[in-house]
Formats: C-alpha cells, structure tokens, sequence
C-alpha cells in the first residue's frame, strides 16, 4: 500500500460523505449518521493499510498529517452533527476533507519509511492524532466564525454564536491534551517537559489566544462580533504554529520540530 | 476613566503599566536572575507568594482593585499581552547570551505579565472556594486553574533547581565528570561506564535506533547495569540519563557516547499541575458544555 493507491480510497470516501451531507441537508438523520460512518471507515482502512506498510504511523511528515487531518474532519463533523443536529456542518467538514485530500493527490511529499529515534515513543500517536482533531474542531470554529463576520452580517442569533463557543471548548479541550502529552513525550525524550523551543512558544501563543477568546465570550457585557475576530486571529496564530513556523527564521536550524519537512 | 466598575479599558492600562515598569526594571537592574531562586530561597519564595495571595484575597471587601483582579476585564488584557510577547518570543532568534526580546524568559516585561497572570488565576481560585457553586460548574474550573497554577509556579521556581549536563564517555572509561549549559565542568556523585554503543541504521543509512549499554556506579555505592536508548531514559539516584548524542563522523563506529544527565526535584510537583490540567481538559469536554 502507497500513496498511488490513496485515491481508490479517497474517491468513495468522499462520495460517501457527501451523500452524508446530503441527507444531513434533507433530514434523513440515521442515514447522514451512517454514510459519514461508512466513508469514514474506508478512509481509515487506507490510514491503517499505510501504517502497516510504513512499518510506522503516518504521522511524521505534512502530507501524512494531512491524511489524519482529513479524516478527524468528517469525523468531528459526525460528533457535531450527532450532538447538536447543525445541518450545514457535514457539508462544510466534507469540503475541507475534500480541499485536503486534493492537496495530497496532487502533491503528496512521499517519504521514505525512515523514523528517527526521537519519534519512535508510545507518546507520539497519540500527540499528534489529538492535535490533528483539535485542528479540525478548532478549523470548524474558524469557518463559522467566518461565515457569521463577513456573510451573515445581521441577525445573527444567540444560538450561532454558541456553537463557535461548543466547537472552541471542545478543540480547546483536544489541544491542551495535546500539548500536555507533548510535554510528557518531551520529558521522555529530551530531558524536560517545556524547552520553549519555537515550536512549543507556538503553541503556548495559540492555546493563550484561545483562552482569551473562551474569557472574553464569558464578560457579561461584551461585543459578539469582537469575539468572532478574536476567534479569527486565534486560527492564523494556530497556522503559524502548525506549519508557518516552517518558513520563519526565527525557528530555522533552531526548532526541534522541524523533522516533518523531511 | 477609573469610575468604578473598571473595565477591560482598564485591564489593558494595568497591564500596559506592568510593561512599562518592566522596561525600567530592565533598565535599571538588567534582566531577570532566575538563579537567585536556587534552593531553599525558591521554596521561600513560592511560600511567600502563595500566603501573599491568600492575604490579597482576605482584604478584597477592602479594596476595589484587588476584586478587580479577579474579574474577566482584568483576565482578558492580561492573556492579550501574554498572546503578544510569547508571539514576539516566537517571532525573534531566543539565545542564551540574548538581551531584551532575544531572552525573552529574562525580560522583566514578559515576566510581569505572566506573574500578573498567575496572581489572577491564584486570585479566581481563591475566590471559587470561597463561593462554592457545585461540583459540575466548580471541578472542571479548578482542575484547569489549580492545575495551571501549579505548574507554572512550580516550573518557573523550580527551573532554578533543575541541573541539565552533559557527559561525554569513552568505551570502557569510567567518567564522572560532566559540563552544565555554560561549559563548566562538574564533578557528579553518579559515575558512567560506557560497555558498548549500538547503532542500527536504515537501508538509506539513516539512523533507526542508538543507544548505549552502561555500567553505573553511584557515590552511594550503587552498581547498575541498563542501556539507555532515545526515548527510554535511565533514572538512577534521582538523575535522569539520556542518550543525546555520538560520535556523528564515526556513525555505527563511534567510540564514544554523549548522556544528558538531568535532575530536576520540582518535578511531581509540577506533574500534578499537568496531571491536574489534563483531567480539566477531560471534564470540560464532557461537563462544562453550553448547550445553545
């Protein structure tokens, strides 16, 4: 199993989940619950088939946390939908997954099977699968901030806010079990939980401007359409850490984290 | 302006204040010397901060400011500058030998502002106690504040007890000295022997795996045998041993192993902080839910 076979897989995923999203949009509850399943499944069958031929996760290099970044998608939109009946959310989850399975068939960066002893932990998996789900729920909240800030300008109801609120605790929740099971992982491997290397300064930024957004969605008087904004900034901050830090000099030669350019 | 309830506008001068002073504290008595805090002055210092707290929060009927302190208006500026100078922190090139913004972890602005943090979280906890509303609203809100309390604090004090060296060790040399991060060497009561080193590569030539079979003699007559690999530290005597490097020139043929040797006594205590933070983040994705 390699990359070439990706789109015998992606193909009927994706067909599956917006057959998903379909029903979701008709109210065709078990049926969206189940085809968002089924897709899932085949997604994930390609994930485990890589697994087992890398002799490894599939997590070290972009493209391969882009695979689990399109599968937590529809995934979180499943939750979501099951959770809180949002019709629209299966539809937007399928689009990403779609946007990000595009990006690997056209250019999938196909790495060799090496591992580098510092990534060859029991805590590595589970780092970076929960960070990958934190992104997808913290990416949901990012559309829908957008969509509320620049396409539904007025009438905006309570409820519409709250569901940025729903989606940033959740991915909040993910992200600070990420980071702390990165600390863990860090004591393990490089002798001390927090090093602030560029990577973890990141990270601390992103998970602080998330809690600014979480405390300021809580002040009894306070402007909605601000919090939107501070949601917004809060998601460019998260990009900068998951992959911008990549490109800025201050990380170059300096972060520890820079293995996934590969 | 100051008419009282403050607001964020407010929060944001307090806080703008603290940076300001941080800047003349910087120009007055240079950066922060976070070695003062070795032990027991650190501990002292921990003790004293939290009993300050605690006297802060009995005279907050008294004073305006102090129950100010423990509002969203005072929280929120307070996270927005702590959000700028870790983003400025992880704009610029961080260095030992840096100065201003290029060691940040020195900076007296950067360092107010998370204490200023950490005395609101200290402070809102407080509070909490002392107003108990219920286990489903309370639980998830200490273990994410206690927790993070903890850790911080604990971190930050106890960085000045952490000891980080490495000990470069030659095949069937007994060595038992060591160099901390400013190149001086020390003398441990932990001596290591190097048996063997094991490198195992892949087919690019790569390396899979190294690690290296030690003998470790301690000064309080312990005698062990282990091999240290990434990833799987030894612990012995409350050191921790790490494989951090080899010779690279030399490769599967290296004659020598390089071991990070750490202690750090703060250790559980700031694992309790996490621990704590890590069940906070559990109960709050399944309790703390607001249905809209």
């Amino acid at each position: 199993m390699n990359w070439t076979h990706f789109i015998y897989f992606a193909v009927p995923s994706v067909l599956l989940w917006a057959w998903g999203a379909f029903s979701a949009w008709r109210g065709r509850r078990w049926q969206a619950l189940a085809a968002t399943s089924a897709g899932l499944l085949v997604f994930f069958a390609f994930i485990v088939s890589m697994w087992v031929s890398l002799e490894r996760p599939p997590l070290r290099t972009m493209g391969e946390t882009r695979l689990w970044y399109s599968f937590f998608l529809p995934l979180a939109g499943l939750v979501i939908y099951g959770r809180w009946r949002y019709k629209w959310i299966l539809t937007f989850s399928t689009l990403l997954a779609l946007v990000f399975i595009c990006v690997n068939l056209f250019k999938p960066e196909i790495h060799s099977k090496t591992l580098m002893p510092a990534l060859q932990s029991p805590w590595f998996a589970p780092h970076v699968i929960v960070y990958m789900f934190a992104y997808a729920l913290l990416g949901a909240a990012a559309v829908m901030a957008a969509y509320l800030l620049f396409f539904k300008k007025r009438g905006v109801a309570a409820e519409e806010y709250a569901i940025c609120d729903n989606l940033v605790y959740v991915g909040l929740a993910f992200m600070t079990v990420g980071m702390l099971f990165g600390a863990l992982w860090a004591k393990e491997a490089w002798g001390h939980y927090w090093s602030w290397d560029p990577k973890e300064t990141w990270a601390a930024t992103t998970w602080l401007a998330y809690l600014v957004y979480i405390h300021y969605r809580q002040m009894p008087v306070h402007r909605p359409r601000t919090a939107l904004v501070i949601l917004l900034v809060a998601f460019v901050l998260l990009q900068v850490c998951w992959w911008g830090i990549n490109y800025l000099p201050s990380a170059q030669a300096s972060s520890v984290h820079t293995y996934n350019m590969g | 302006m100051w008419a009282k309830s403050w607001t964020l506008k407010e929060g944001f001068l307090v806080g703008g204040g603290l940076i300001i002073a941080g800047l003349m504290l910087e120009l007055s008595v240079g950066p922060v010397r976070w070695d003062a805090f070795v032990w027991p002055v650190g501990g002292l210092a921990m003790a004293f901060f939290v009993v300050l707290l605690v006297v802060v929060h009995m005279l907050r009927r008294r004073v305006y400011a102090i129950r100010f302190l423990s509002t969203y208006a005072a929280a929120v500026p307070a996270l927005t500058y702590a959000v700028v100078l870790t983003m400025v922190m992880g704009l610029t090139r961080q260095t030992v030998n840096g100065t201003w913004v290029n060691n940040m972890l020195t900076f007296w602005p950067f360092v107010l502002i998370y204490i200023y943090m950490t005395v609101i979280v200290g402070l809102v906890v407080l509070r909490r106690l002392s107003h108990w509303r219920g286990w489903r609203r309370d639980v998830p809100f200490l273990l994410n504040h206690v927790g993070l309390f903890v850790a911080l604090v604990c971190a930050t004090v106890g960085n000045a007890d952490m000891r980080r060296l490495k000990m470069i060790t030659s095949v069937n040399s007994p060595e038992w000295r060591a160099f901390d991060t400013r190149q001086q060497m020390v003398a441990l009561p932990v001596a290591i022997e190097l048996k063997r080193f094991i490198m195992e590569e892949y087919d690019d030539g790569s390396p899979r795996r190294f690690a290296s079979e030690i003998d470790v003699f301690t000064r309080s007559g312990k005698h062990v045998h282990a091999t240290v690999d990434v990833n799987k530290p030894v612990k012995v005597d409350g050191w921790k041993i790490y494989q951090y490097g080899y010779d690279t020139a030399m490769g599967r043929m290296s004659q020598i192993s390089i071991f990070e040797l750490v202690r750090d006594p703060w250790l559980p205590a700031v694992y309790i902080g996490i621990w704590m933070m890590l069940l906070g983040a559990v109960s709050m994705f399944i309790l703390a839910q607001r249905k809209p």
